[in-house]
């Protein structure tokens, strides 16, 4: 296990905190969140889906969980127009519209989702591949964050 | 009060994508890699070959998925199962739920989950309430577990090892679940 990674940093501990050593304890979740996180931010083959566009979903999903730590360690995207979804805007482009609204759909009421949200993504141009990994970085998004909530609470009672 | 419940045999659903999965025949190297398709081994489920359309995301995730689901020691599984459950419930995912209500069925007995299913909720042990309870707060958006939550796991007789255990088992079927409901249908 490496000595730090983004939850740790995230969470706030390092190698003398209890909880710090209570993840230690499960190797292959630390080190497997990691690799996920970067398998979604950053894969070998992005599928046409730049870094750029994944920090603007990942931020916009990561601002459900009313978290500024947990947002903060998504980066920001590098243009205007990206930042601006990333923060929850409306965005005028057709098809990132359609990407904002899914977004929104997945990280706050994934039970209502269906097979029309599905089209929408499609008549707007994203191919089958880029909806398959947008679905993953966006539930990647919204597995971390439960992950982050859930461990704080445990950093709370530390020695409890 | 535990002999009123009525014992449900849950039946299995079939999963079906909305979107094309990825023929065999297809697919590139790194997906028939990712799939671990060998010659004697060809037949991969709808699941597996849409999800593999992204095969970077497919294997981080399955190796995550796994270690947490299967590791040895800490939680016990049918308590992983019952925190999957939860997590599925709420996240509206039938065939989640489906399938891990049945694990925890074969693994703890058919009761808590008859239950479940037959709105006996009240009905459940100390352990297992709390371990629902948890799970319904943590897969909220934004999760609202607290200190009253841990708390409950505590006096349930959890310790620090098998709730942190129990947050990864709830936390990746807040990934699951948004695969599962959103890219197919069970019936």
């Amino acid at each position: 296990m490496k000595t730090n990674n983004v939850i740790n940093t995230t969470l706030g501990i390092s190698p003398n905190d209890a909880l710090y050593e209570l993840r230690a304890f499960r190797p292959n979740f630390v080190d497997g969140a990691e690799v996920c996180r970067a398998a979604v931010l950053h894969p070998d083959d992005n599928l046409g889906l730049t870094s750029d566009v994944r920090y603007a979903v990942a931020r916009r999903a990561a601002g459900t969980g009313s978290n500024p730590d947990f947002l903060a360690s998504y980066p920001a995207p590098s243009t205007a127009e990206l930042r601006d979804f990333a923060a929850g805007g409306d965005p005028q482009d057709r098809k990132l519209a359609a990407l904002a609204r899914h977004t929104d759909l997945i990280a706050k009421t994934p039970s209502d989702a269906s097979k029309t949200h599905l089209q929408d993504l499609l008549d707007v141009g994203f191919s089958v591949p880029q909806i398959v990994a947008l679905s993953e970085l966006l539930a990647q998004v919204c597995y971390e964050m439960r992950i982050v909530h859930g461990l704080s609470l445990l950093k709370d009672t530390d020695h409890a | 009060m535990r002999d009123d419940i009525p014992q449900i045999k849950i039946k299995p659903l079939k999963w079906t994508p909305h979107l094309p999965p990825v023929e065999i025949e297809d697919a590139t190297e790194r997906q028939l890699a990712a799939m671990q398709v060998t010659p004697s081994a060809k037949k991969v489920s709808p699941y597996v070959r849409t999800l593999v359309h992204d095969p970077d995301s497919y294997v981080a995730r399955t190796e995550l998925f796994n270690a947490i689901m299967y590791v040895e020691g800490g939680l016990p599984r049918p308590d992983r199962e019952l925190g999957a459950l939860g997590a599925s419930l709420v996240n509206g995912c039938q065939y989640c739920a489906n399938v891990h209500a049945r694990q925890h069925a074969k693994l703890a007995g058919p009761f808590a989950t008859s239950a479940l299913y037959t709105g006996r909720r009240d009905a459940l042990c100390e352990r297992d309430a709390a371990i629902m309870d948890f799970a319904e707060a943590l897969t909220a958006t934004p999760p609202r577990a607290d200190q009253s939550h841990i708390k409950a796991l505590r006096k349930a007789g959890m310790d620090e090892v098998e709730i942190q255990d129990l947050i990864h088992s709830i936390a990746i079927f807040g990934w699951a679940n948004r695969l599962m409901h959103p890219l197919g249908h069970s019936s």
